[in-house]
């Protein structure tokens, strides 16, 4: 089943006479369950892509489909929640609430939903990325390694139909890097999340099941 | 007169404000019924619960029908896959004989005296059955973990203790080879040992069939905080770029290795067995370079 696709997707940015393409007609699609990489330079497109299927900036033109539904059909606000319910971020810079600890942190988004905590999900999120003796901690209490596991975890907890990773080891070293790009596949796999991650680093992006190489706001190879 | 009318009007102010929380709480009562019913549904605790002219337990008694359609066809496919092992046990139990006895007559027709041509051909078919019995038992493995016939057992286990079970000397030293093992580590991880060591064998297996002669395979180990990581780096011809997801595919074969003997087996093989053990491999390879493969096994 294809849990997300793009429909020739371009992004203009004009200022004055000059016109950036960003994003040039991107048609790609995405299985359930699949882990996909999309690399690319700096200035490939390959950010502005993400934000395009995360909801969070409109394209110029085309259509991205989430769980079948034409996201950018929905108002902005109808938008905010949709993107709560079915879409999990993971950031370069973590985005860990400072002030929570971090199982409230894993589980705010499901309580901004007001939802019902399913306690055995995230006792087994928190296991598998060996935060179990952490959930107390503040994330200042943290390596950068644990914030970021902490961020997948989070990403994890409301069950998305789909996580979007924006260079997820792009603050850590080699070695941190290695953990948490193993974390993020076999969490995938466990719990049968979908992933899209960016990033500019080739090894990292072996890592995947799938490889989408964008350069000048198109995509050029596909394996 | 006007106070009355005042009073009336008051009244059915009143009166609809009533109406209005009383369908408030009734709609949240239903939502909230609907809302229970889904969470037992989740749970695989559902049942009915009222049997009135509502529409609420007509829902119910139609939820119960979906329910019970989806178990019905749950059990057929349990008793599908109950079907496949017994097929499974049966073709890797009825072929084991013959496959053995073929061998042996192989093995002593090439003993006769025969003409070189003929010798030839004898050693072919030796070599063809046992290239057979591999892949019918890497078969009957792959399908039985693949219906959870046989699992896993990963438990805590230490790194050195498989790398010292491995023992392929004798295949890297045929084919000219150096095979080295780096087992100084005292790490630990999750693991089951029979299991991982076919996974690692069937890879370091291909590290010498694809590496030419006078070539090296290295297996060494990497600590990290949540993961092991065996590589297993050859000298060997390499894979390209576009190639590296298809050599884990079941059968698959690359062109350019068809004068190599294999049946593609191995490698899928590996894969599943290291994914249930929430591990994973990934491969770095460049072209007339050689390869890495790195077995992540979770330390937690």
């Amino acid at each position: 089943m294809t849990i997300l696709k793009t429909e020739d997707l371009k992004k203009y940015y004009v200022s004055g006479d000059n016109t950036v393409k960003a994003l040039d007609g991107v048609s790609l699609s995405v299985e359930d369950g699949e882990f996909v990489a999309v690399v690319g330079t700096s200035g490939s497109g390959k950010s502005t892509l993400l934000h395009m299927l995360g909801g969070l900036d409109r394209p110029t033109e085309g259509r991205v489909f989430v769980a079948d539904k034409d996201i950018f059909s929905l108002k902005d606000e109808e938008l905010t929640i949709f993107r709560r319910r079915k879409i999990g971020f993971v950031f370069q810079s973590f985005n860990l609430v400072p002030t929570l600890s971090v199982y409230e942190n894993v589980t705010l988004p499901i309580e901004l939903d007001g939802n019902s905590i399913d306690e055995k999900h995230i006792d087994s999120i928190i296991e598998t990325l060996g935060l179990s003796e952490r959930v107390n901690n503040l994330p200042s209490q943290l390596s950068g390694g644990q914030q970021q596991r902490a961020a997948i975890a989070r990403a994890l907890a409301s069950k998305p139909a789909i996580i979007l990773a924006d260079e997820p080891t792009g603050n850590l070293d080699s070695r941190t890097s290695q953990d948490v790009l193993g974390l993020l596949k076999v969490t995938c796999r466990k719990y049968s999340q979908t992933m899209v991650m960016i990033t500019h680093n080739e090894e990292i992006a072996q890592t995947a099941d799938r490889m989408i190489r964008i350069e000048d706001g198109r995509i050029v190879s596909e394996h | 007169m006007q106070t009355v009318i005042i009073i009336i009007l008051i009244c059915i102010v009143i009166a609809l404000i009533i109406a209005l929380i009383a369908v408030r709480l009734r709609t949240k009562s239903i939502l909230d019924s609907v809302d229970k019913m889904l969470d037992e549904a989740i749970d695989n605790t559902f049942s009915e619960a009222h049997f009135s002219e509502e529409q609420l337990s007509r829902i119910e008694s139609k939820m119960y029908r979906y329910i019970t359609k989806g178990m019905t066809s749950k059990l057929r496919i349990s008793e599908e896959k109950d079907r496949i092992q017994t097929l499974i046990s049966d073709i890797s139990h009825q072929t084991k004989t013959p496959i053995a006895n073929i061998m042996i007559y192989s093995e002593l027709l090439a003993e006769e005296k025969l003409s070189d041509s003929a010798r030839n051909l004898a050693l072919q078919i030796e070599e063809q059955t046992e290239k057979l019995s591999f892949l019918i038992s890497s078969l009957v493995k792959t399908s039985r973990l693949e219906n959870g016939i046989v699992s896993v057992h990963p438990k805590e286990n230490s790194v050195k203790a498989l790398l010292d079970e491995i023992h392929l000397e004798n295949a890297a030293a045929e084919k000219n080879i150096a095979l080295t093992i780096e087992n100084d580590t005292d790490i630990t991880a999750i693991f089951d040992i029979k299991w991982t060591l076919e996974a690692l064998v069937n890879i370091i297996d291909n590290a010498i069939k694809y590496t030419p002669a006078g070539g090296q395979v290295r297996v060494n180990v990497t600590e990290y905080e949540m993961f092991a990581r065996i590589d297993i780096s050859d000298t060997g011809i390499g894979i390209s770029e576009d190639e590296i997801p298809r050599i884990f595919q079941r059968f698959y074969r690359s062109p350019e290795v068809g004068d190599k003997s294999g049946v593609g087996i191995g490698l899928f093989l590996a894969r599943k067995i290291i994914s249930d053990e929430n591990g994973y491999i990934k491969v770095t390879s460049e072209k007339e370079n050689g390869s890495v493969f790195s077995v992540f096994l979770p330390r937690k």
